[in-house]
Order: structure tokens, then sequence, then C-alpha cells
């Protein structure tokens, strides 16, 4: 067990093979040391998978499960039942990359949420399947080079839009959905814990940058999922019960240019006329996020520039350290 | 690096990923714009951090340690540290010059005491010449560090120039001295009403005393040189410190003030208060007008500037003295004329007035306050001899407070230095600046300035003007801070590893060199540039 910590747990610990300044491994650790070492982890397949358990060697130090691709939703559905047949609470979180929950895993996370399941689904999307070579999923972006969506005479990248997720996930009328990002701790944080303190079904959609499949500077992947939030494409929302009842309202809406610019996988986009008719096509569906979830009126506490405060002393740190055993809780039923 | 095989079964961390890393990021100490900016060295970055942290008292110690003076420099210092204050590019400068007041005022309220630096004493007896801020700035870091000191001074109350060159509108004269009380209550003995050179021959002083720190000022006015008639002319330092000395002198209605610098303000501004009509006639530019050639604009600080014209002076940029125009002894004005060029092709400060440009400018009383010169009599013997340190305003440099008080810090050392044979250490010097540039604003949201900038502007009394800042003001103000450079554990480098490579500790962050992948998140994401990348070569 690694302790070099004294502050958090590490449940996602050193000696991963992510890729260097990867943003699914930095928001998985945050997230999974957020909840702490008491949970039962189960891991579609993906990246996240793939890195973290690499040769016999795990980074994971939190009881943790790999199902396949599509089914991670199921196996956390049969986890918590045993769990509950067994007497025993523990969050039981899956967590799923974009390919495991939009495309693959889709069916599964809908049956799970339509039966009610007690289970946090965490799914962080970068925006195509990364790990087997950088191919275009339901989520990645329209406009986007990837190797199944080259540009070139006939093509400006992916043809198609990014799917809608949260709203899919929100007609089930569950009881919590959230967005967040890497870049605003405080506020995944304010999700994770929410979510946590809530029973059934909830569904945290966290952005999370790849640098290789974004061919992004490795530095910038945190300044990059925060420009996702700040041209409008990447709204952060709550919803519960389906309704959106939270959003982080954006300080000063900045142009998407600012945000492809720093992206090779836009870069095409730039050298021709047909390439900046999608330009102001990925302007004009951010113009569409900002206005459909009021994201530059909402009266909300919080906002992109506020958001950012670094204050001395830190913006609150992860779950209690001390590893202890799982709790045993008396079956009331 | 001892890392085992990549397939051996167990915890990731057996694996060391720090081999894959081109670039490597470390932690690194910049050393802030305002501390290299204050001539008193203050290190203003952390006693701000420890007042955001809400420690007033241990702020003051760490102030006090190069300016014993922060509730009288806090009211008339010139501020260079806010001019340097990076956050001036991102909405106004953190005011410094208000907190240091606060702290000040916070000591004196509170009774706090000086610290010595060491319990043991000295035998080596040190003599200090003159009590201005040079002296008591020189004897306090001296009594810290265990010396016995006597100063010496010829008036009959110490401070100098801080006395007798500052009207009570801008700094009280208990504030002054209640402060000069906290430093000689380190065991500092003070012998007023002895000029040395008349009532001690300056070789005895010498023989008595292992050191000499002579910070005798500059006290004599330097006067117009073409009337010999002194009838309703004189020098700014004599009108102000009548003035210090409680005297209320009938003025005439008009009065003209000669001179640009802080002296002749402070003389307009109490002309002002005893109900003449006063002009300053300057030979300099206004502020901001010569980018560039700051020597070519009035050396008087701005927001002296602003008060004064605010309180109805007239400002006369650009204008010299032809001559005195008198009706038999009697004043009657002056004859102005406008400056071609500030200063002559040496550099040196020479008005030359264009001809015919001539203008009358009534005036009952012309007050110079044109500089003034170093008296060295009955001193010569001691300016060349072995363990003597120059300071202050007698050593030839710009000659504010706050200069002064760093030149007895800079004598101090050198004293000990001198006398124990152990070169002084040179501090914070090998730390790399900081520009506005490394810093990463998006973590910085604007945030409003704390404290009036224009004080209320009465005329009818020499009460003080302006207010300190109340105290929850004082802890916003303290929060704006950037903390250029310097580490305020914000945790960002910590929340943003994907590696788990930076390590939290009681007092800080470390970074573990097995794992870390050097991407430069960190070093990206560091609001305050305190971390630097470094290249790897193979």
């Amino acid at each position: 067990m690694d302790k070099r910590d004294a502050f958090r747990h590490n449940v996602l610990t050193s000696g991963h093979r992510a890729c260097s300044g990867c943003g699914e491994a930095m928001a998985a650790r945050m997230v999974t040391d957020l909840i702490g070492p008491d949970a039962i982890y189960i891991n579609a397949t993906g990246c996240l998978q793939v890195f973290t358990t690499h040769n016999q060697q795990t980074a994971w130090q939190a009881p943790w499960i790999h199902s396949v691709f599509a089914n991670a939703a199921a196996v956390a559905a049969g986890v918590e039942a045993a769990m509950r047949a067994r007497g025993k609470e523990m969050p039981v979180v899956v967590q799923a990359g974009d390919g495991g929950t939009f495309d693959i895993g889709l069916q599964c996370l809908s049956g799970m949420i339509e039966r009610g399941h007690d289970v946090l689904f965490v799914c962080y999307d970068n925006e195509a399947y990364m790990n087997t070579g950088v191919q275009r999923s339901s989520s990645t972006p329209h406009g986007v080079r990837t190797t199944t969506s080259p540009p070139g005479r006939l093509s400006q990248g992916k043809h198609h839009l990014k799917k809608d997720v949260i709203s899919i996930i929100a007609a089930h009328h569950l009881p919590y959905a959230a967005t967040a990002t890497i870049a605003y701790f405080p506020d995944l944080k304010a999700k994770v814990e929410k979510a946590l303190g809530i029973k059934g079904p909830r569904f945290l959609h966290v952005l999370s940058p790849c640098p290789l499949g974004w061919a992004h500077d490795s530095a910038l992947s945190v300044t990059v999922s925060r420009l996702a939030v700040e041209t409008g494409l990447f709204p952060l929302l709550e919803l519960e019960h389906g309704d959106l009842t939270g959003v982080m309202r954006l300080a000063e809406q900045k142009p998407v240019q600012e945000y492809l610019r720093l992206q090779g996988r836009f870069k095409h986009l730039f050298n021709t006329k047909q390439g900046m008719e999608e330009v102001r096509h990925l302007q004009a569906l951010a113009d569409a996020h900002i206005r459909h979830y009021g994201l530059l009126e909402a009266d909300t506490e919080w906002d992109t520039r506020r958001a950012m405060h670094s204050a001395r002393h830190g913006r609150g740190g992860y779950a209690q350290v001390t590893v202890s055993a799982p709790r045993e809780v008396k079956n009331g039923g | 690096m001892a890392a085992k095989l990549a397939f051996e079964p167990g915890s990731s961390t057996a694996y060391h990923t720090g081999d894959w890393r081109s670039q490597r990021p470390f932690y690194h100490d910049k050393w802030p714009p305002c501390g290299q900016t204050c001539p008193a060295s203050e290190d203003i970055q952390a006693w701000l951090a420890l007042a955001s942290d809400h420690q007033w008292e241990a702020a003051w110690h760490k102030l006090v340690a190069r300016n014993p003076f922060p509730a009288t420099m806090g009211r008339v210092c010139y501020h260079p540290c806010e001019s340097a204050c990076n956050r001036k590019h991102l909405d106004s400068a953190v005011n410094i010059h208000a907190m240091e007041r606060h702290l000040g005022d916070m000591a004196l309220a509170h009774g706090w005491a000086h610290q010595p630096l060491t319990p043991g004493r000295q035998t080596q007896r040190v003599a200090v010449v003159g009590a201005g801020p040079a002296g008591l700035s020189c004897a306090f870091q001296l009594a810290r560090r265990g010396y016995p000191v006597t100063i010496f001074d010829a008036a009959t109350e110490a401070g100098g120039t801080l006395r007798s060159g500052i009207p009570d509108y801008r700094l009280p004269k208990s504030v002054l001295a209640r402060e000069i009380g906290a430093i000689l209550a380190l065991g500092i003995t003070l012998k007023l009403n002895t000029r040395i050179g008349e009532a001690i021959c300056a070789e005895t002083l010498r023989e008595e005393f292992d050191a000499v720190f002579l910070a005798i000022g500059a006290q004599r006015p330097r006067l117009y040189p073409g009337d010999s008639s002194q009838h309703s002319v004189m020098s700014g330092i004599d009108f102000l410190h009548r003035i210090n000395q409680g005297e209320r002198p009938a003025l005439p209605k008009q009065v003209a003030v000669i001179g640009g610098g802080n002296t002749a303000i402070d003389v307009a501004r109490c002309a002002r208060r005893l109900g003449a009509e006063v002009t300053v006639v300057c030979a300099q530019n206004p502020h901001g007008t010569q980018l560039g050639q700051p020597g070519a604009e009035i050396p008087s600080s701005q927001q002296e500037i602003r008060q004064a014209e605010a309180e109805g002076i007239r400002i006369r940029y650009r204008t010299g003295v032809r001559r005195l125009v008198r009706s038999g002894q009697h004043l009657s004005g002056l004859e102005v004329a406008r400056v071609d060029q500030v200063h002559d092709r040496h550099g040196n400060f020479d008005p030359k007035l264009f001809e015919g440009t001539e203008e009358f400018l009534p005036a009952g009383l012309a007050i110079f306050a044109i500089g003034q010169e170093v008296d060295w009599s009955g001193l010569e013997s001691l300016t060349q001899a072995p363990g003597v340190v120059l300071g202050g305003d007698a050593a030839g440099e710009h000659r504010f407070a706050v200069t002064a008080v760093g030149s007895g810090y800079q004598g101090a050392m050198s004293i000990i230095a001198f006398l124990t044979g152990i070169p002084p250490l040179r501090e914070h010097h090998e730390k790399a600046e900081i520009t506005f540039k490394a810093l990463n604003l998006d973590y910085y949201p604007k945030q409003a300035r704390r404290g009036s900038e224009t004080a209320q502007q009465r005329i009818d009394g020499f009460d003080e003007l302006v207010t300190g800042l109340a105290d929850n003001d004082a802890e916003e103000e303290a929060d704006r801070c950037l903390s250029c450079g310097v580490c305020f554990k914000c945790d960002n480098c910590w929340h943003f590893c994907p590696d788990a490579a930076v390590i939290k500790k009681a007092d800080g962050y470390e970074i573990d060199y097995d794992y870390c992948k050097g991407c430069g998140i960190c070093a990206q994401e560091c609001p305050c540039g305190h971390i630097d990348m470094e290249r790897l070569t193979a």
C-alpha cells in the first residue's frame, strides 16, 4: 500500500501508464480520492482500465473490478444488489469512458438507471476511442480529426454532432446528474459530494482532455478543459429528476477559436473555407448551449471567474485518509 | 532509479514512470517586485502573507525587521512598491502603503514590543550621530543584535526631519514619538541637545566608541542666489520647522513656493492652511507627461500633488524665477518665465529660461524649497576615519525618509562587519525576478482596492487627513496580494498532478521524481509562477 501522502489516500496511485498530462488520470484521481477507498469501483474497458492495470500491476488502492466494455452498469447493479443482500452499505461507483457510456455501454446504463440501483456512474469523456488509437465515438464533436474521420478533400473531420448524452440520462428522471471538468476542482468536489449524499442512480459526466488524441501540449490539459467551459461548448450543469437545477455561469463568453486553436485535432479547420464554416458552426453550437441553459444570466453563486479564485491554503481536500474496514450496517429490511 | 521489472505482480508503484521524463518541474522561490523596489528592502510579500492569515503580530515583526517605523512610513512614504506591484496590470496595485500603516497602528494600539534577535550582549560600543530615520534605524538594528548604542542629536527631541519637516496633517507627532519610544525601549541611550563638533569634539567621540554611524541629515537650506536681501524670503525647511514647533505665523495674502519636491508641496499646503493663496513654481513637467524621462517630471509624489490641487493650490509647471520684484524692501512678487530645458547636457539640474516669456506673479512672501546641503562643520575629521559609516541624507542618496531607513540598516550591517571582521551576507539577490507575464491570471479574479485614495479635504487645520483602513478592509486588502513567485499553498499542483507525483506535506509540497512524467501541468497551472520547468538533456 502506497502511503506517501498524508493528506489523501491516492485511491489511484502513481506508476500507472497514462500518457504524460493525461486528463482522464487526473479526473479519476480527483473523483476517487473524493469518494475515498471505502467504495467498490467497477471499471468498463477503456483507457482508464488499460493504463491502471498493466501486466499484473494495479494502480488502484481500493476494491476494483474490470467488466467488459458494454456491461459495467449491469455489473454495478449486481454488486449493489449483492451488497444489499449481505447488509453492507458502501458506495458503488462505475467508471467508464465515453465509449463505455455514449456508445457501447448505453443500454446497460439506461437499464441500471431505470431499475433504480444505488450506483454512481462516472463518465470520463475524452471524446474518442483513445487507447485503441483515436477512433471517433458518438461523443466526438463534429469537425474533429480522428483516425476514422480524417479530414481531406471531401471531409472536414467528423460529420456528425456530439451526442447530447446528459439529456438522454436526464430523460430517465434520475435523482442527480451533473457535468463537471478537471479545471474547477471546488465545483467537481461539490458535485461528487452531493452525489454521494443522494440515494439511487446518479450520473457524473467529467470532461477529460487527452493530450494525445486532442493533440495539445501536455501542460495544457487543465487550460483546455477550462476553455471548453468558458466558450460554452461544454456547459457545467446539474439536473435533478430531469430538471435543470444549477449551472456554472460564464463570467465572460470566450470565442470558440481560443479553444480550438490550442488543439491539433481542429487544426485542419483553419486551413480551408469549408473548415472555417465548421468553426462558425461550432461557435453557433456554443451560442445555442449558452442560450438554452442561460449560462450568461443564470442566478448562481459561482461563475467561471469566482470558481477559479485560488485561496491561500487551498480550496478543500479529499475524503478521510485513514483506511478503515468496511462499515457493517445492520440490514433493516 | 531502481525500477523493478514491469511485469511483476503487485502495486504499479513498482514501476517508475519518472523514466519517461524529458523535462522536470521544480519549486523555486522568486523575489517579488515590491520587495525589490522597497528602499528599505522590506519583504513586503512575506508580511502581507502573514497579515492575510490574520497573524497580525507576526506580520508586524516581519515588517519591522527592516523598518521600525511602519506607522510613520505608512503615512509619509512615497511607496515605490506600489508602482512596481504586478497587480496594477490586473486591476490596481495592492494598497501596501495603507497596509503598512494598519500594522503600525495596530502595534501602537496593542503595545507590541520589538524583540532582540540574540540574547547575548556585545561589548563594543557604537555611537550614532543624528536621531533621524537613518540614525534610529541603524541604532535599532544594532540594538536588536546586542550592541550598546548611544544616539546623539543636536535638537531637543528625536525624529530628525520626520519631526521638523513633516506637517501634522500628514504625520501626527504622537505617532512618531511612540514609534521612537518603542525603538529606544530596546535599551538605546539617547543624548539630546548635544551637537557633535561643539558639545563633544569629533575626535573624542571616535576614541570613546568602537564605531560611529554618521547620519546628520541635510539641514542647511540652499538659498536663492540672486537676492541679497532676506526680507519676505525664507527657506522651506525653516518654514516647516517653525510650523512643526507649533508656530502659526501670519502670512501675506499671496505666497509663492519655489520648488517641486515634497518639501515644496508640504510648505504650500501648510501656507494654504494658514489662509494664504498659494502658487507653486516648479521647473519640471506634470506627472506622466515625460515618459522615459522621469527626471523631467515633478519629483513630489502624485498623491501629494492631487491632494494639494484639491486644496486649491495652483501649480505652475515648467516655470522658473527670473528675479524677485521689490519696491524698496517690500516684496511685491516674482518675475517668472517659461523653462526651456530642465537639465543641462550633463544631466545636472539647471533650468534655462526662455527670453520674452516673462510674467509677473504677485506674492508677498517667497518660500524657496530648492534643496538642502549637508553641514559638515566640526565633523570633517570623521568622514574619512576608519569605523565611521555615513548614512541617510548626509550620504548623498535620494533624500526620502524610507531611503534613510534602508541606509540605516545597511550602515548597521557595515558596522557589524567592521567590528567582527566578517563581511555582511548578501541576501535575496540570487533570486530571479518575476514579471507579470509569469503569473497565471486565470486564478486571480479582479478585486477592488481597499482604502480611500483621496482623503476628505480640509484646509482649516492641521489635523491628520488620511484615515487608516478598517480591520475588514485590511483583511481583504492583504488577500489581494498575488504572492508573485512565492508559494501560497493553493494546492493546484497537488490537485492537478495526473500521476500523484506531487506529495503534500505539512509545510508545502514535494515532487516525487520517481513518478513525475514531466507533463508541465503543475508549472502551467501554478498561479504565482513558483514552479519552473527544466529541460533534461540525455
